[in-house]
């Protein structure tokens, strides 16, 4: 009955082959073991199914995709397709060349990766004035949080609606004599239109996960410096920033590895008319997306699995290298 | 001592001067922040209120504030033959059904992990660390396969995909049964109760705040997710999904105003949930950085 105090007592080697020398004295405690052997088994069946067919599988199936390439229709109407390694041949030579969507799709996931970057130092800074209890702190934190869950299909909607010809904004612009350009409309504006949307909309969860891990500093340091006059940017630099750098860092290491599925709610700012499948506006991520929803199934698995085969050792790099900076990091 | 005290307190005094003008800065790019979000607000409100020709005027405020367009959105809204109602129905069962899913089979492998020792453990517990470090790019291609296949593709037994036992819901729960004394459980077993009544009567419902907190902020993510049902439940499209595909629709005489109107009802149930459960949603949130 004691599960937790035979975890203590055992030692992992003796648990591996724990159950032969119980199994022959077949005395009351291997019984006991069994069951509860059998009981984790049992429990864990159906999830361990289910990590097996949507983990393993789903992922399995798009490396072999990846290798598969469209051969012709059968006569029975099915597709048929022939291993080769095209998709990687073409996958390459679209890489380099800068007119290609996928080339294109790579350089705009770059900013909005840039772009998710800097918002750890800003949700980072806004954290730290809201600990500080700026006037309407409470206000605030509420009011910033609000975006991270509210529908985007709302916000986007009504960002769109802001940004219009004859607009808001383009309403104050006409006040100094200007106009607001067609800023989804205008290849060149179009992606930074939409990180303005992430920046703007994009404060929220960081910005919880900072102020969490600043709420749980002992008082008494920022006292003890508060008394000794320790100047606000020495208190942040100094106190603040090293004592929830295991927060910076996971945060850092969340935006850094994911580096390639970076995108926006680049969906919705696309409806019938406008072309959602122009490459100014495409990142990696959200072209897979809108290839899938046309069928269109090996070639964006290939560029699926280059992408995160080439994340997977700046995972290990990026936290080989944040430990370093401090071994705390916790996951 | 005496001698020392006036000097650190009068550069203590120049420290917090210098930090009201900051503060004073700040104070301001907050308010301006907050007011663009409001703004926002307010003018989808001030839009939902227009009438269907005021729209293309863009004007700060309705001539005429009509009401009616909120019951006309539920005449009017319509995504694949389905309407608010209909579109109502899948975001509940869609959202609340994945979110419940998720978070009990978190909680199953969890409580094994965590109070159990058994062959394999330390692989299970790896496995769950190790998917949730690997960023999967796109694997958008071989779910759709996948999910033709086993013939959940546009049908609500697509919901077995939310019934994942890892990733960010393992990693919380475990931490929290960790921490839970098993002594509880040991009464349990001497009044005669099985592991599996001990983890259903006596456990679990300790974990209920804790699975709670999950629920509501897996929940929102999934009441408010549009790229998934868009497109892997064509047939049942949920508030969000129906309210993108309805702006598909669009023609020359789009009833924008009626859309607005449909939009704000959308995220109605979500503040209402934040409202009542604020505290808890920013908390659970906020504790993510402890385990990432």
């Amino acid at each position: 009955m004691e599960a937790v105090a035979e975890q203590k007592v055992s030692t992992a080697p003796a648990a591996e082959k724990g159950l032969k020398p119980e199994k022959k004295k077949r005395s009351r405690i291997s019984n006991r073991r069994l069951k509860e052997i059998l009981f984790s088994y049992g429990m864990l069946l159906i999830p361990l199914i289910q990590f097996a067919i949507f983990y393993i599988w789903i992922n399995a199936n798009s490396i072999m995709m990846a290798f598969q390439s469209f051969y012709g229709v059968a006569e029975d109407g099915g597709e048929l397709f022939i291993w080769s390694a095209d998709n990687f041949t073409r996958l390459f030579k679209e890489l380099s060349n800068s007119e290609a969507t996928v080339h294109i799709a790579l350089i705009n996931t770059m900013k909005y990766f840039a772009a998710g970057l800097c918002m750890i130092p800003v949700s980072f800074l806004v954290a730290y004035f809201l600990y500080k209890k700026v006037w309407g702190f409470k206000f605030f934190r509420i009011m910033f949080f609000l975006p991270g869950i509210i529908s985007a299909v709302l916000f986007v909607a009504t960002y769109k609606q802001l940004i219009s010809y004859g607009g808001p904004i383009d309403k104050l612009l006409t006040l100094f004599g200007m106009n607001i350009p067609n800023l989804l409309g205008d290849e060149s504006k179009v992606t930074g239109t939409i990180i303005a949307y992430t920046v703007w909309t994009g404060l929220g969860v960081n910005m919880l996960l900072y102020q969490g891990a600043m709420s749980r500093i002992p008082q008494e340091v920022i006292e003890a410096g508060m008394l000794d006059g320790v100047p606000w940017w020495r208190e942040l630099f100094q106190i603040i920033i090293p004592m929830v750098w295991p927060t910076i860092s996971t945060t850092l290491i969340l935006v850094i590895t994911s580096m390639f599925n970076s995108t926006g709610p680049i969906l919705l700012f696309f409806g019938a008319g406008e072309s959602v499948d122009n490459a100014a506006h495409m990142t990696i991520s959200f072209w897979i997306y809108n290839q899938t929803a046309k069928a269109n199934l090996n070639y964006p698995a290939t560029v699926g699995v280059f992408f995160t085969l080439v994340s997977v050792p700046v995972v290990f790099l990026v936290r080989w290298a944040l430990n370093k900076v401090d071994p705390q990091v916790t996951y | 001592m005496a001698k020392l005290k006036p000097i650190e307190s009068k550069s203590t005094a120049k420290v917090k001067k210098d930090f009201l003008a900051i503060k004073i800065i700040v104070f301001v790019l907050f308010t301006l922040y907050a007011a663009s979000l409001i703004f926002a607000v307010l003018y989808a409100f001030s839009i939902s209120l227009k009438g269907i020709d005021e729209f293309h005027e863009k004007n700060l405020l309705p001539k005429e504030w009509l009401f009616s367009n909120y019951g006309q959105a539920f005449k009017e809204v319509r995504a694949n033959d389905s309407n608010m109602f209909v579109m109502l129905w899948n975001s509940i069962w869609y959202a609340c059904g994945g979110a419940a899913l998720g978070v009990l089979t978190s909680a199953i492998t969890s409580y094994v992990v965590a109070k159990y020792r058994f062959p394999g453990r330390n692989i299970i517990y790896w496995m769950a660390i190790v998917t949730m470090m690997i960023p999967i790019v796109g694997s958008f291609p071989a779910q759709y396969l996948v999910y033709n296949n086993l013939h959940i593709y546009n049908s609500p037994l697509l919901l077995v995909t939310k019934m994942s036992g890892f990733g960010f819901n393992f990693v919380v729960l475990l931490s929290f049964f960790k921490t839970l004394s098993w002594t509880y459980a040991e009464a349990g077993f001497i009044d005669g109760a099985g592991h599996l009544r001990v983890f259903f009567k006596i456990m679990l419902p300790q974990a209920l705040p804790v699975m709670g907190s999950l629920f509501i902020v897996t929940m929102v993510g999934m009441w408010n997710d549009y790229m998934e049902p868009t497109l892997f439940l064509k047939s049942f499209p949920t508030l969000s999904s129906g309210l993108y595909i309805f702006q598909l629709s669009q023609t020359r005489q789009f009833n924008y105003p009626v859309l607005f109107a449909g939009l704000l009802l959308s995220v109605i149930p979500v503040i209402v949930l934040f409202i009542c459960f604020q505290k808890t949603m920013m908390e659970s949130m906020s504790v993510g950085g402890i385990k990432g």
